[in-house]
Formats: C-alpha cells, sequence, structure tokens
C-alpha cells in the first residue's frame, strides 16, 4: 500500500508535506477496523494462547481454603491430548472431513455447470433455490432436517417401513452421516455460487473457439471450464476443511433427539464444555489452540499440495 | 503473509502482558463470601432485581411481588435451561463480574457454582430463620460448611406414570417391586414386540442418579477431610446390574429418551406403556395429544434397600455473588418459595415443580385431574412420595462432569455394548482424577 502511495506521490510532484499528511489518512480510515480487529480477534486469540498455559488449584471442599492461579506449562496440551474424549472427536470430525468435502465439493461442482451449461432453463431461478439452504441458520435447518430424523415423526422411516426398510438416522453408526446430510444440504448452494462466479469470469472467446472446433460440452467442461475454475475449487474446498474442523452447531442440537451424540461429539463441543460447563478455561483454551493449529496446517497443507501439482 | 521479526515482537510482548494480568485474579477467587454484608437499601431507595430463570411467565409471578414492594422491583429474564445453555450464560457473567442479583440454579448444580465462588452465602443475611419453612431434603442439598447457599425453589419427588388400557393387554397391574417392573416389562414386549413398559435414557444418566440414590447409594459425601466419592457402592452397582440385564433382556426402549418427540409419539400410540418420572413430568405427559384419561399415576417401584421413593431435578433460587442486593434478593426468593399465593402462582403460570415448602403444595394440585383420569394423584401419590425421598444424599462440586462421563460412558452399553457396572467404575476414576487435578482433597471409599 504504501508503494502504491508513494508512486501516486512522485507522479504528481507532491509536496513534501502533502505526501505526509495523505501517509496518515490510510491509518485513520482505517483505524476504527483496527480497533475492532484489535478487541474482538486479536486480543481473545492472545487472551487463549495465554490461558491455555494456567492453572487454577482450589484447596479445600470448594476452594474456600484459597484459590490459586498460576503457569501450567504444557499440562494442559497433554492433558487434552491424552484425553480419549478429545482425540475420538478429533478423529470423527477428521473422518466427516474425508468423505463431506469431497462429496459436497463434487456436488457443487455439478450444479455450477449445469447451471452455466448453454441449455440451462431459468438457471438464476435455480441459482437462488441451490443457495437457499445457506440463508437458513444452522440451528433452524438442523431443528428442520430432525424432523425427517426422529422415529415416529419421520416420513421418511415411515415410508421405510412400507417397503421393509429398517432406516435408522440417528443410530451410533449413521448419526455422523445425518450430520453430514444436514452439511452438505446447507452448504453445496454456497460452494456452487463461488464456482459460477468463476465460470462466468471465462471469456467467451474461448467458448466460441472451442465451439468452431467442434467440441462436444462435456469435452467444454473437461477441457476448458474444470481448468479454469482450479481457483475457486480450492478455496471453496479450504473453507470446507476449516468448516468441518469447527463442527459445532448441528451435533449440539440433533443431541436432544440423538443418544448417540456424546458430550464431546467434535473437538469445538469438547472445548465449549470444557469452558463453560465445566469452568475449565486451561484446557479449553489449550483444546483452542490445537484446533487452529490444525486448521492451519490442513489448509496450508492442501493449498501446498495443490501448488506443487499446479507447477509440475 | 510473512510475520515481520518486528510484528512478532510486538505480538510476544503484549502475550507477556496479557499474562500477567491474567496471574492476577484466577478466576473463582471471589471474596464475596470474605467481605463485609451489604447492607439493606435506605428507606425510599427504589432498585431493581434481575432474576434469570428458565421458568416461563414467571414475570406475572414477580409482579405480584412488584405491585406490593414498589421500592424493591423484581425483573424476570428468560435463560435457557440448566446445562442447556443457562449456566453457560450464568458462569460468563460471573467470570466477567457481572450478572443477575437471582438465578435459577438447579439443586444438583449448587455445588458447582459454590466452586467457582459464584454464590452468596445466605447465613450472612439471616438465611437461618428460614430453616423451618422448608423440607429437610431440599434444605440440606443447599446447606454445606455451615452456610446456606441458595433457598430450595422446586424438588422432583418421583412416581409411577402409566396407562392402564396398555397394561391390561397382560392383565398387569402398577408394580410394587423393581422385580415384579421387570417381569411385567418382560411379558408385554413378549406378547407385541413394537411395545415398552418404559424408556431407559442412556444418554442422560440423571434417572439412573435418582435410582440408586433410592436404593440407597451415596456417591459425594463432604467431611472434614475431605470430599468421599463412592459411584460404586453395593447399592449403586446392584442398581446398574439390574438396568444392565433389562438392557441386554431387550425390554426396555433405548432409542430415545423421555419427553422427546419420538418419545411422546410412542407414548401417544400405546408402544410406550409407562414413566418413572418425577412430579413435574405431569405437565410434560399432558403434552401427549391422545392422551386424555388414558393416563394414571402410581407410587413408584421399589428396590430390596432404600427408600420409597427418589427425587429427579429440582432447583433453587440461588443470589450470584456479583449482586449489590443481596438482602433484598433474599427476601424475594423466600416470598417466590413459602408464600401461598406465589407458590400458587407459580403453578398456574410457569408450572413449576413440587414446592419444597413444608406446609403448603398449592391450591391446585389439591384438585382431581380430568388428564389422569380423575385421579387425585398429586394429594395421593405425590404428597407421601415428597416425604420418602432419601436424606443425606449429596451432590459433588463437578457434578455436571461426572454426569456427562457417566452419560457418554452409559451411550457405550448402545454403541460398543459396554455394561453399565464398567461406566461406573470408568466414571468413578475420571471424577476423582478431575477433582484432585483442580486441586480438591478426595478420599475413596476401599
Amino acid at each position: 500500500m504504501t508503494t502504491t502511495l508513494e508512486r501516486t506521490a512522485v507522479r504528481t510532484n507532491a509536496p513534501q508535506r502533502h505526501r505526509r499528511k495523505l501517509l496518515g489518512a490510510p491509518w485513520i480510515l482505517l483505524a476504527p477496523f483496527l480497533a475492532l480487529f484489535a478487541l474482538t480477534v486479536l486480543v481473545p486469540v492472545i487472551l487463549a494462547v495465554v490461558q491455555s498455559f494456567t492453572h487454577i488449584n482450589r484447596a479445600g471442599l470448594f476452594g474456600e481454603q484459597g484459590v490459586t492461579g498460576g503457569f501450567a506449562g504444557f499440562a494442559n496440551y497433554v492433558e487434552a491430548l491424552t484425553d480419549s474424549n478429545f482425540l475420538g472427536a478429533i478423529g470423527r470430525v477428521l473422518l466427516f472431513g474425508v468423505v463431506q468435502v469431497p462429496v459436497m465439493t463434487v456436488f457443487a461442482t455439478a450444479l455450477a455447470l449445469l447451471l452455466e451449461s448453454a441449455s440451462a432453463r431459468w438457471p438464476a431461478f435455480f441459482r437462488a433455490a441451490y443457495f437457499l439452504p445457506y440463508g437458513i441458520p444452522g440451528v433452524i435447518a438442523t431443528i428442520l432436517w430432525s424432523f425427517l430424523y426422529v422415529p415416529g415423526l419421520s416420513p421418511i422411516i415411515d415410508v421405510g417401513r412400507l417397503v421393509g426398510l429398517d432406516i435408522d438416522f440417528l443410530g451410533p453408526n449413521s448419526v455422523l452421516w445425518s450430520i453430514a446430510n444436514i452439511v452438505t444440504w446447507t452448504y453445496t448452494g454456497y460452494n456452487m455460487l463461488v464456482i459460477v462466479a468463476q465460470l462466468k469470469s471465462i471469456p467467451s472467446e474461448i467458448y466460441e473457439a472451442a465451439k468452431v472446433d467442434g467440441a462436444s460440452p462435456l469435452r467444454i467442461a473437461a477441457s476448458i471450464q474444470l481448468p479454469l475454475i482450479r481457483p475457486a475449487l480450492i478455496l471453496s474446498v479450504v473453507f470446507s476443511i476449516i468448516g468441518t474442523l469447527q463442527l459445532f452447531v448441528e451435533p449440539l442440537v440433533l443431541r436432544t433427539v440423538a443418544p448417540a451424540i456424546v458430550t464431546e461429539y467434535t473437538p469445538n463441543l469438547s472445548a465449549y464444555n470444557n469452558a463453560f460447563a465445566y469452568n475449565d478455561y486451561g484446557v479449553a483454551s489449550a483444546e483452542a489452540v490445537i484446533i487452529a493449529i490444525a486448521a492451519f496446517v490442513l489448509s496450508f497443507g492442501f493449498l501446498a499440495w495443490t501448488n506443487r501439482r499446479g507447477r509440475s | 503473509m510473512t510475520i515481520g521479526r518486528r510484528r512478532l515482537l510486538g505480538l510476544g510482548l503484549g502475550a507477556l502482558g496479557a499474562a500477567a494480568l491474567a496471574g492476577c485474579a484466577p478466576p473463582g477467587a471471589n471474596p464475596v463470601n470474605a467481605e463485609p454484608t451489604i447492607p439493606a437499601a435506605g428507606p425510599g431507595e427504589k432498585i431493581t432485581l434481575t432474576y434469570w430463570a428458565w421458568l416461563k411467565d414467571l414475570q406475572k409471578v414477580a409482579d405480584i411481588w412488584n405491585a406490593r414492594n414498589p421500592n424493591v422491583q423484581v425483573q424476570a429474564v428468560f435463560s435457557l435451561g440448566g446445562s442447556n445453555g443457562g449456566y453457560q450464560k450464568m458462569y460468563s457473567a460471573l467470570a466477567a463480574g457481572g450478572g443477575p442479583d437471582l438465578a435459577q440454579v438447579e439443586l444438583r448444580s449448587v455445588p458447582e457454582f459454590m466452586l467457582v465462588g459464584g454464590l452468596v452465602d445466605l447465613a450472612r443475611y439471616g438465611a437461618k430463620q428460614y430453616r423451618s419453612r422448608y423440607d429437610e431434603a431440599a434444605w440440606d442439598q443447599v446447606t454445606f460448611n455451615g452456610g446456606v447457599f441458595a433457598i430450595p425453589q422446586d424438588t422432583g419427588p418421583m412416581a409411577w406414570y402409566y396407562q392402564p388400557e396398555v397394561l391390561a393387554k397382560v392383565g398387569g397391574q402398577p408394580p410394587t417391586t423393581w422385580d415384579e417392573w421387570a417381569a411385567l416389562a418382560q411379558q408385554l414386549h413378549q406378547q407385541d414386540p413394537t411395545v415398552y413398559l418404559e424408556v431407559f435414557s442412556v444418554a442422560d444418566a440423571s434417572p439412573f442418579m435418582a435410582y440408586a440414590a433410592q436404593a440407597g447409594g451415596k456417591w459425594f459425601t463432604p467431611t472434614e477431610n475431605g470430599w468421599l466419592v463412592n459411584l460404586t457402592d453395593d447399592a449403586t452397582l446392584a442398581t446398574a446390574r439390574f438396568f444392565d440385564k433389562a438392557i441386554d433382556g431387550g425390554y426396555v426402549q433405548t432409542g430415545y429418551d423421555p419427553y422427546s418427540p419420538g418419545w411422546t409419539a410412542a407414548a401417544g400410540n400405546g408402544q410406550i406403556a409407562a414413566l418413572t418420572g418425577a412430579s413435574w413430568g405431569d405437565a410434560l405427559v399432558e403434552t401427549i395429544g391422545t392422551g386424555k384419561g388414558k393416563w394414571r399415576v402410581a407410587p413408584m417401584p421399589k428396590w430390596p434397600t432404600g427408600s420409597g421413593s427418589t427425587a429427579l431435578g429440582g432447583s433453587s433460587t440461588a443470589i450470584l455473588a456479583n449482586s449489590r442486593h443481596p438482602q433484598e434478593a433474599l427476601d424475594f426468593a423466600v416470598w417466590l418459595t413459602t408464600s401461598p399465593e406465589a407458590i400458587d402462582a407459580l403453578i398456574k403460570y410457569c408450572g413449576i415443580g413440587w414446592s419444597p415448602s413444608r406446609d403448603y403444595i398449592g391450591a391446585q394440585r389439591q384438585q382431581p385431574s380430568e388428564f389422569f383420569s380423575g385421579q387425585n394423584y398429586n394429594t395421593d401419590i405425590f404428597v407421601p412420595a415428597a416425604k420418602q425421598q432419601p436424606k443425606d444424599w449429596h451432590w459433588g462440586p463437578i457434578t455436571q462432569r461426572t454426569l456427562n462421563a457417566l452419560s457418554d460412558n452409559f451411550r457405550r452399553k448402545i454403541t460398543a455394548g459396554q455394561s453399565l457396572v464398567d461406566s461406573l467404575h470408568l466414571t468413578q476414576k475420571t471424577t476423582v482424577d478431575t477433582m484432585r487435578q483442580i486441586g480438591l482433597t478426595v478420599l475413596e471409599a476401599k
């Protein structure tokens, strides 16, 4: 930013005083953002990191013989990483991500390609319709879906029984995929829109050239559209990886009807419980830091991997 | 995207500063009960108390008080039920140095709020003089270390709700013992495999806690030398073996919890015949659309040892540590829980649980109920049940954690075939380890 400003200043041959004023302006304009950013993002992040290294000791029956706080070293991290519930939660979201992210990306890509194909009817209407679930808050979406999952209320289960199928959406082995279904339903439209935006930026000359060469719609999709929407696909996968690690609302709400969802079903639920139900902010902060590091590693790992493949 | 050396230094300095700040006052070191008491407001001074509770329409009850006490106005604020979000909000408010004057806290969570220094010791404001107005079992649950840390608001004596028509299919009568209960459950399920006598919740271990307490189990005992923790006493293990057998035999439903949409649907079409439930369950049973006139209430089944009934749920009116008017808050809490006009209004507007007041159960509860087949079930069944609640039952300082650990273990009964007995042994260890980790002194029974 500074370099751009300097260049502008040099080009217009502005006097020295004027230049200094210009340099201050962006900071003044940025100040409201920076203040809020520091207050709501930087300070909480720093506090969480600090808290993850602290421990509180309470003596007596309720701490009436003294409450002391102190430096805990990596004890909270050790506790989090040896807690089978937390490890189980991490394993669960990894499994979830390995299955759900590719499925959703394929759906989103297919929908985007169909809507942007020459023969699509009412693309604007369908684009809005597919995007609509994203506008429904996760809590409401989960409540809506739970009516389709609960035995005795669900018409799907009733129809299944009629044809001799005993469907259990909320069983210990199926409930994770019922959650995946809700997440896919919510976010496919959003990812589709990201891809559609990228598709729209492909110059029409390329399509015309392909048509002149006699390329079929399938060939156009495979050889022109897919390679050109790569950046959008990568972006949507990275967002999905981060979203998967932060899975929280859907299992929290579905818990009320699904006995198979344990208290620490996902890493975020585990941190939430430790902090707000157990008042153990140290371990909760350590878990939050671990989740953040995992999101960093996975997202940047994926980016590095796609970059390398892109180059070769 | 690279972080410069200078910026890194800045971040590090910021973190150090924050660490110094955080080191000063650990949350939970609230000295409210060591500081001098806060005097009552002067005459003519107008104050407003806030009360966070999950009782619906509580403001209508508070308005009765407000009309009489123009200088002490009470404002009710709805807060989610207990650990579904209400406590999380209260704990956060306490940690931030704020929060309401009064809060609805379940009896079992009172020690947890004490652990974070969240409750005012009401004995210092004269609460002990009110002791004789409350049921003994309820008062015992708010008394620790010689102090009074909340005012009992409602309790949950348990009984047995059932549908006579469904039992009649096998000529069944309400069981008086748990063994009879098991025989009846087997008969019903054998006759029609879609019908179950009852649900056993694997997702919420609190009914199991109530059954174990009925059998005479004592999980947490505060002693002079620390907490005595024993989740694996004989009474509790016998209870666990009984329900292990019931689940293995397939004659209890474990697919959903009582009062959930699935349960309501099944109870409505006769696939669930009965419910061992607390007194406050009546309002929830009444939500079964087709249930009118089909339900009755009987005393709950008994174990060979222990008490005639037990308690599930129940809450208190607690005065939170950051209240600036604890004296007035206490006066309101006592009025709310013992005056006949408040008890009647709490029942009418909020559908509150059993009143812990010693001499008054509420006018409405002395009437026969149309839904429950014209039975006067409160007077006939719950009044005696309330007197047969187990005595000397105490809750521990990390009850929610114990309950969650136990519930998570219980779920493994369904997912991995882990027995309830094993779950209790595992949860005993988790509970003791966690308590020691936060510095508390714990004794384990041999």
